[in-house]
């Protein structure tokens, strides 16, 4: 459940609403019920890392539409969903594959058709619009970015001259996502969080957001959750979550499994070849045609591959293993 | 391989000659020949640098192995401490952070960088985007520019899509000039910009214009080479000498650090073969 402060009723309120439910664990579908079409949609994780990709998927067969997406770096997450035909404007500062397998190529075919609006953005730019909503500001001023391209690609950015030292900066509007898609090592059934490893831009889209969905490996106690060394994200932000086991796959969520770096060359020759042989040869058999996670998760080799993207804990040759198939590509 | 050292190699010892000792640095993701060169500069010529990084944001990680893409526990392996989004850009935005390393699919003659999208006026060709090389190349003290594909060659009709170009379609990352010719010093920024680029073909600097300027070539590649693959004629440095190679010590730290020989994928194909003395 979703209280609000004494101020308001949430959304039309000064701030965004908490939420104080004694037990927010949902099943996946209910999850994903709280994006709808149109928003804002902070994608949490970063490149190959702990992207919410189970719920991404569940998104895609729903059929939601015209999302803008905002955030830093990302890959597939984004590249998957401008392929479901989920997304009409990318705010993200990147998308693709780095130097594994370059640019991604489903986000492209979406932008240079028109389908999804252009609307890049940078790293620090990001942080600072997020931090005004944190803060409860309409805007935050950065020193840099006046006289890139990114700055005239962007209208809403102001310039203003600083009243104590005549300077001039530039303005970045606040942005609150309507939703953070966040995946989680472990959480409790209040909502507390606990992100393990890097946590890339996911505190602050929680801290930002109006709701925060999350899929987590485990959910366990509080008591547990403290033992294995806190949550970083406090469960008010936290609207629902559900447990997802490997719901990152095939991007890494450490300690459980490393990245599925066979899947995605897959997925990136798939996507490669064109939208039509993605759709047969992808989003078919791994989404759509997966109705549930335990489908897909039997669909990707179930424990055995489970058991193989874990091996990374054998030791260093065992991880190296997981990356070091086919050399140098052509 | 009987030579010393290969082509990624010697890119990499020219990379990390640009880092000093006792600075922050910063390797963004996706540069497997940065990466490395940040590693090899601390264990030989900069052991106080404060190495952050990419995609981790992990200070002075040792990782077991360079893995194929930057957010990867591997890389973060034995890191002092990580910081978080928000310190990491604060740094530079407040003037503390010394060094950044950025690329482009076209660098222009003043250092800017086009991460962005091909085309300035019609979107023909959308890239992945910038990062935060936006912010970065505004704020940070000074900037090592790279590129492994210098070397552009001509197309069926004869036409080279240049990686060096007279000016960028869309300046993703700030250089010496903006595209309306100022310089950022103008614009209150702090950072010094670019004053090295490291490439396929030869390491450039920047002169007292900002302009790019040829300063050492590869024992296997000329002057001519570079003007023949920049689009821009390349100001030359009064005496262009020669890329000194790693030593084998260096040469043997790489092989150890990149035994899945990752940077060899931001190579060209022709040039995996490359190498020297």
């Amino acid at each position: 459940m979703t209280k609000t402060s004494k101020y308001g009723n949430g959304a039309k309120g000064p701030g965004a609403p908490i939420h104080t439910g004694a037990d927010k664990r949902v099943e996946l579908d209910e999850l994903i019920s709280h994006v709808e079409d149109g928003n804002t949609v902070a994608v949490g994780g970063g490149l190959s890392s702990r992207e919410p990709m189970a719920v991404l998927r569940a998104l895609i067969r729903k059929g939601v539409k015209d999302l803008n997406v905002v955030g830093s770096a990302h890959g597939i997450d984004i590249d998957m969903l401008c392929a479901g035909g989920c997304v009409s404007e990318s705010s993200e500062s990147y998308v693709g594959f780095e130097q594994d397998f370059g640019m991604a190529p489903n986000y492209r075919r979406a932008c240079e058709s028109g389908e999804v609006k252009v609307n890049d953005s940078c790293c620090y730019t990001v942080v600072q619009q997020l931090r005004a909503t944190i803060l409860g500001l309409p805007f935050m001023p950065v020193r840099s970015i006046r006289g890139t391209s990114v700055f005239d690609m962007h209208p809403e950015y102001k310039t203003m001259t600083c009243p104590y030292t005549g300077e001039e900066l530039a303005l970045v509007p606040a942005v609150q996502p309507d939703v953070a898609v966040i995946h989680a090592q472990y959480g409790d059934a209040h909502g507390n969080l606990r992100i393990e490893g890097p946590p890339v831009a996911d505190i602050l889209f929680a801290k930002a957001s109006k709701k925060v969905i999350a899929s987590v490996e485990e959910i366990v106690s509080n008591e547990r959750l403290h033992e294995l060394g806190g949550a970083n994200i406090p469960y008010f932000y936290v609207t629902a979550l559900s447990e997802v086991p490997m719901g990152a796959h095939p991007t890494a969520c450490y300690p459980f499994y490393a990245y599925d770096r066979e899947h995605t060359k897959d997925y990136y020759q798939l996507a490669k070849q064109g939208a039509d042989a993605f759709k047969a040869g992808y989003l078919d058999p791994f989404v759509h045609g997966c109705g549930t996670h335990e489908a897909y998760l039997e669909k990707i080799g179930g424990e055995e591959t489970a058991r193989h993207l874990g091996s990374w804990k054998d030791g260093d040759e065992a991880w190296m293993a997981l990356y070091g198939d086919e050399g140098v590509p052509a | 391989m009987s030579a010393q050292a290969t082509l990624g190699e010697t890119m990499i010892a020219a990379i990390a000659r640009t880092i000093e000792d006792g600075t922050i640095c910063f390797h963004g993701f996706g540069s497997p020949l940065v990466q490395l060169a940040l590693h090899v500069a601390k264990r030989t010529h900069a052991p106080d640098l404060v190495l952050v990084a990419g995609a981790t944001y992990g200070i002075n990680p040792e990782p077991p192995f360079l893995t194929p893409t930057s957010n990867d526990w591997a890389m973060d392996r034995r890191a002092e401490i990580s910081l978080d989004i928000e310190e990491l850009f604060d740094l530079a935005a407040a003037g503390r952070m010394d060094r950044m390393f950025l690329s482009g699919l076209q660098i222009d003659k003043y250092g800017s960088c086009n991460v962005t999208r091909l085309g300035a006026n019609e979107l023909k060709l959308k890239l992945p985007g910038g990062g935060g090389g936006c912010n970065l190349s505004c704020d940070v003290g000074n900037m090592t520019l790279w590129t492994a594909a210098h070397r552009s060659a001509p197309n069926d009709q004869g036409k080279r899509r240049y990686r060096l170009v007279e000016q960028c379609d869309f300046v993703t990352n700030l250089g010496h000039r903006t595209r309306d010719g100022r310089r950022p010093a103008e614009l209150g920024h702090r950072g010094g910009g670019p004053d090295y680029l490291v490439t396929d073909l030869g390491v450039f600097d920047f002169d007292s214009d900002g302009h790019m300027r040829l300063v050492s070539l590869y024992p296997d590649t000329s002057v001519e080479d570079v003007m023949e693959n920049t689009q821009f004629e390349p100001r030359l440095a009064e005496e262009v000498t020669t890329i000194p190679l790693p030593e084998p010590e260096v040469v043997a730290l790489i092989r150890r650090l990149d035994p899945l020989k990752i940077h060899q994928r931001e190579l060209q194909p022709a040039d995996r073969s490359r190498g020297f003395g």
